[in-house]
């Protein structure tokens, strides 16, 4: 595999989900160092409305509404999808209470990466695979040297477009479940 | 989404639906309940009452308050209570949830061990020594009531009296604290409980440097140090003269 598309596109992703890891570790951190775990247990409401929030960008693409700029649509999304994923982790807060949440919890975390594969790499890089082709192919290689020398580029591509393919369903998994955990908390918990 | 994909999400939604009722305490339960409760972990409603939370009401069917801290639910004597005074019949709310909590998961947001004496009725509140032993040290072993002149209902320690502040007690001033603090009053003090002071010798010593007003002491005395005098009705660290002009 040629270094430029790890450097230059899964090195990236590879940051921007690690930092959610990080920031997920450090806001648990902090917020048990200044005593504040309670805030904790709340950070699941904005962090639920914000991804709802995110899903503007899904009705534009399928027309569902029309109005809004695709484009400013989509970084909404990627932004409000990854720092409310980013508060659901620290509400998760690495507690084990129940399976359905955690299930609702790693739903959501595939669902990130699937996004991040679908949207930050899967472009660039089928762009950056088909550059690298052209390249070759203007240096004189034939057809199987060509796909040779892209034979790892080309199998990265290949799974990154698996990946895209789990986006939607793992979504529908997540939101049944953390509706469901949603609807076991209002009817267990008093909220009144 | 293919035909194949969506039947396989939802047979595994449905599944896990399934799961949620058939074990509900480890599908959405909180952690696990406390040991006592363990046999109604799959009966959520015995204790919750839906959109309610955790009921108080539903407690008092199993747990008579008038019982609670002397008889177990079966209506046996507790072997080995929690605590050395059975107070739940002296609260003045029977709120459960206000200190109980049964989910592991829910214990993890709660002080453990805190209980709030304002849910005490007034009189009980103020009967430290019911339920509380005073400590085996040498001052505690003098003082027989009035904790809350010195330590608050909130935290035992820090203790919000510092003697210092008010008189030290130096060497010459190692006294037990019934000889100052008498009726187990601490908010009030003599100096005349020794047979080094007396009200005579006191006023003759303050009348001859024309203090007239000697009736409480520490206002200027903080010590036994006899040069250690501050303030007082002069402020200057002498009492006012009569004559002082």
């Amino acid at each position: 595999m040629s270094t430029s598309l790890w450097r230059q596109h899964i090195l990236p992703f590879t940051f921007l989900l690690g930092m959610l890891a990080v920031a997920a570790l450090a806001g648990d951190f902090v917020l048990h160092r200044l005593n504040l775990v309670w805030v904790g247990r709340y950070l699941g409401i904005p962090g639920t409305l914000l991804i709802i929030g995110s899903l503007i960008y899904s009705l534009r693409k399928r027309k569902l509404i029309t109005s809004g700029s695709p484009r400013s649509l989509l970084t909404f999304h990627e932004f409000t999808a990854w720092l409310g994923s980013l508060m659901v982790l620290i509400h998760s807060g690495i507690h084990f209470n129940a399976i359905l949440p955690w299930l609702a919890t790693i739903a959501m975390g595939v669902n990130v990466i699937s996004g991040l594969v679908g949207k930050l790499l899967l472009d660039r890089s089928r762009r950056h695979v088909q550059g690298e082709r052209e390249r070759y192919q203007l240096r004189g290689l034939s057809r199987p040297e060509v796909e040779q020398a892209v034979f790892w580029d080309a199998v990265s591509l290949d799974a990154m477009t698996q990946w895209r393919k789990v986006h939607i369903p793992i979504f529908i998994a997540f939101a049944v479940l953390a509706m469901g955990h949603i609807v076991s908390v209002f009817l267990f918990w008093g909220w009144v | 989404m293919s035909r194949i994909l969506k039947f396989l999400l939802a047979a595994n939604l449905i599944v896990l639906a399934v799961l949620v009722f058939v074990y509900p305490h480890l599908m959405v339960g909180p952690g696990k309940l406390i040991p006592g409760h363990k046999q109604l972990e799959s009966d959520c409603f015995a204790c919750h009452a839906p959109l309610l939370g955790a009921d108080s009401g539903r407690c008092l069917t199993c747990h008579k308050p008038e019982e609670i801290g002397r008889l177990t639910t079966a209506g046996l004597p507790i072997a080995k209570p929690l605590t050395a005074v059975a107070f739940h019949q002296k609260l003045i709310t029977q709120e459960c949830v206000a200190c109980h909590s049964d989910h592991a998961g829910v214990r993890r947001f709660r002080q453990q061990g805190h209980f709030n004496h304002a849910l005490l009725e007034p009189a009980m509140r103020e009967a430290c020594q019911s339920c509380h032993k005073a400590p085996n040290d040498a001052l505690h072993q003098q003082i027989t009531d009035n904790c809350s002149q010195c330590h608050s209902q909130e935290k035992w320690t820090p203790a919000t009296f510092d003697h210092d502040q008010h008189f030290k007690l130096d060497r010459d001033h190692n006294a037990r604290c019934v000889t100052c603090h008498t009726g187990n009053d601490y908010s009030r003090y003599t100096c005349y409980g020794c047979h080094e002071h007396t009200l005579a010798n006191i006023r003759r010593e303050h009348i001859e440097e024309g203090i007239r007003k000697f009736d409480n002491c520490v206002e200027c005395h903080r010590s036994g140090n006899k040069h250690d005098i501050r303030g007082g009705e002069g402020g200057d660290g002498r009492g006012k003269k009569e004559h002082d002009d």
